[in-house]
């Protein structure tokens, strides 16, 4: 039981740090962005990029790749989504998906198909580290349980504490008083973009780190979807509960039920609550119509 | 008088043409790979090796003074990409090969039956259909068959075991060829006395493998035999390591098998297969090594099972000759018998009702700590296919 604990613990930390990202884009700019499971791909490329192609050490890799990620977000927004303002959100939506297809095309391009391994490449151990109970769980899963913790906690300090913070939640909630106060809705954007693609970013390369990196990797991505509709599109604190429930449903349908149910289980917990609650654990209601 | 002129002038010039018309014609094959797609690490390093194959072979003047046109397609490993390939290809080529996801396999089939065009199938899994009692146009090479492999591996384990009681796990992808392989794994175990965990079956497209990992090591698995496309085959090997797992695990060694063999550097993985890992550094390995240089991103040890493939399809047009249409293609191809320079265990042959090979061999490579290096586990082993 141990086990299944630690399991649904890393699993949940996973969808987690990838989940932000939609939420984050979506409070700010009312955009769907569907290129958060291609943006953490990109992340763990990053990552290896730096490690293998430029073969510096893995510290300045790391950092590296958090600075590729960021600038990444922030890219798309200033060269794409930035010209789709006053165009319909669907539009806006199609452009994300097809930057998506395109991060792809060029991890494919640069790495061909293969199977990469960041870890090795940083000549990184992964020991177990064992727990109560006769569980035991990677290093790399367990820095991605405190990355979970740690970027959740400073996400929701900045934006509850910061001034930075409050205007980008001013500019979610508020749209038209935000704009009335002067608030720089572009920065504001902008930021949102560059912090999803961020964390997503994080997830990419621990998760590259601790199992492998491949251009379809970014698939984790759709279940993360799944896990902010659970939680609420637009809350950032339904991101975590809603994580550790289809987290939660993953694992024990692969331990007491059917495995091969496993795959579809988030969308199973979609559907769910979809059926219950529309807006999810924590989303607004009023929010239900927009998407 | 003018008239006879112009005619005798019309016959001299058709005279000359046709032998050179002739000389130009090419064998041509069509070949359908997974060339781009989820499989594409596994398959678009077999599509380059026939790449590069044919390529020296051109050079070198092809063959009985032909060249071999190959006709590429990328099916990324879908059926329906399949059918249109297999319905493009089977009018104007003498042979369709085949390097990509079983999935792809039944439209080839249909195809192949309706137009009487020969299957060749090298890089992916052997059908049942290669196996004796073949069917007449539908060939394998690749060094991987179900109902064959397990007859290997499982009495290894029991070698291994060397007497003690140990519980051996199943791990398959839920794709029906690695599931029956797999339960017919268990089968054998549980009737040469080994204890036996139901088949674990994981989804292809599972992020985590971790509780699939646990459920074999919470069952008190001691061994774990995979047979599996090789990212789920290794990447459950990898979950079971991430949570302290010591037991044995022995899969099968797709052309992956040597980069993560040395990547993990884990005595406790052993891979079995039928083609020698390069590290065996056989001429061959050298001759390959050469060919492919600049003509792929992926590395030469990846290119085993096309060049395997190529090097018999090279020989059933020897065998052809010219003109080399399909029927008389699928008689050469009968008679095939491939002296694989040490890429496999022993010759590949093919007769009127085994299209897989008459013998298959099958070696173990596992991690040496003590050398640093890739060691084999004994020599090849062989068994007669019946």
């Amino acid at each position: 039981m141990t086990q299944v604990f630690a399991s649904t613990l890393v699993l949940a930390s996973l969808y987690a740090l990838v989940g932000v990202g939609y939420v984050l884009i979506y409070r700010a700019s009312r955009v769907l962005s569907l290129a958060q499971g291609d943006l953490m791909m990109f992340g763990g490329y990053a990552l290896f990029a730096a490690s293998a192609t430029l073969a510096v050490p893995p510290l300045v890799a790391i950092g590296l790749a958090l600075g590729a990620s960021f600038a990444a977000g922030l890219a798309i927004y200033v060269v794409l989504m930035r010209r789709m303002a006053g165009h319909p959100v669907f539009a806006a939506v199609l452009v994300t998906v097809s930057v998506g297809i395109l991060l792809r095309v060029v991890v494919v391009l640069a790495y061909t198909d293969e199977i990469r391994h960041p870890a090795a490449a940083m000549a990184i151990a992964n020991p177990p580290i064992a727990l109560p109970g006769g569980a035991a769980v990677s290093t790399i899963d367990a820095l991605t349980v405190g990355a979970a913790a740690l970027v959740l906690t400073a996400l929701y300090v900045f934006l509850r504490g910061s001034r930075l913070g409050i205007r980008m939640r001013a500019a979610g909630e508020r749209p038209l008083l935000a704009a009335q106060r002067g608030i720089d809705f572009r920065g504001v954007f902008a930021l949102s973009w560059a912090l999803a693609s961020l964390t997503g970013g994080i997830a990419g390369m621990l998760y590259a780190t601790n199992v492998r990196l491949e251009p379809g990797a970014g698939v984790i991505g759709l279940r993360a979807f799944a896990v902010v509709l659970v939680g609420g599109l637009d809350s950032l604190g339904g991101v975590l509960p809603a994580a550790l429930l289809v987290a939660a449903v993953e694992v024990l349908t692969v331990r007491y039920g059917n495995p091969l149910l496993a795959d579809v289980s988030p969308f199973a917990c979609l559907l769910v609550m979809l059926l219950l609650r529309p807006w999810g654990i924590a989303g607004t209601r009023e929010e239900l119509d927009r998407v | 008088m003018r008239l006879s002129m112009i005619f005798a002038c019309a016959v001299l010039l058709c005279c000359s043409a046709a032998p050179a018309a002739t000389a130009a014609e090419p064998y041509r094959l069509g070949l359908s790979a997974a060339i781009t797609g989820p499989a594409a690490g596994t398959y678009a390093p077999t599509f380059d090796a026939y790449k590069a194959y044919f390529k020296r072979l051109n050079d070198a003047g092809g063959i009985n003074g032909h060249l071999v046109e190959i006709l590429y397609e990328d099916d990324r490993g879908e059926p329906s990409r399949a059918a249109a390939t297999a319905k493009k290809f089977a009018e104007g080529v003498s042979a369709i090969v085949v390097a990509s996801t079983s999935a792809t396999y039944k439209p080839f089939m249909t195809e192949s039956e309706t137009d009487k065009v020969p299957l060749i199938f090298g890089g992916g899994v052997c059908p049942k259909e290669a196996f004796p009692p073949a069917q007449p146009l539908v060939f394998c090479s690749t060094s991987f068959g179900a109902q064959w492999d397990s007859r290997f591996a499982v009495p290894f384990i029991k070698r291994e075991a060397g007497g003690r009681k140990v519980k051996v796990g199943f791990v398959a992808q839920n794709i029906p060829i690695s599931q029956s392989e797999m339960e017919f794994a268990e089968k054998l175990a549980r009737e040469s006395g080994l204890e036996s965990i139901p088949v674990v079956v994981v989804p292809g497209g599972s992020a985590d493998l971790t509780p699939f990992a646990a459920k074999l090591k919470e069952a008190g698995a001691d061994w774990v035999l995979s047979w599996a496309p090789w990212p789920l085959e290794i990447g459950v090997f990898e979950a079971l390591s991430r949570i302290g797992w010591n037991g044995s695990y022995l899969l099968y060694a797709h052309q992956q098998a040597q980069a993560d063999l040395t990547r993990l550097k884990a005595p406790n993985l052993y891979a079995f297969g039928g083609n020698a890992l390069f590290t065996e550094n056989l001429p061959i390995h050298q001759q390959i090594r050469d060919a492919v240089k600049g003509q792929t991103a992926h590395p030469a040890d990846y290119m085993a099972e096309g060049w395997v493939s190529a090097m018999a399809i090279e020989q059933a047009l020897r065998q052809c000759g010219w003109p080399c249409g399909k029927d008389k293609l699928a008689q050469a191809l009968t008679t095939v018998t491939v002296d694989t320079k040490g890429l496999r265990g022993g010759p590949i042959e093919w007769s009127a009702d085994n299209h897989y090979r008459k013998s298959t061999y099958y070696k173990i490579y596992r991690w040496d700590p003590a050398k640093n290096a890739i060691t084999s586990v004994g020599d090849w082993t062989r068994l007669e296919v019946k």
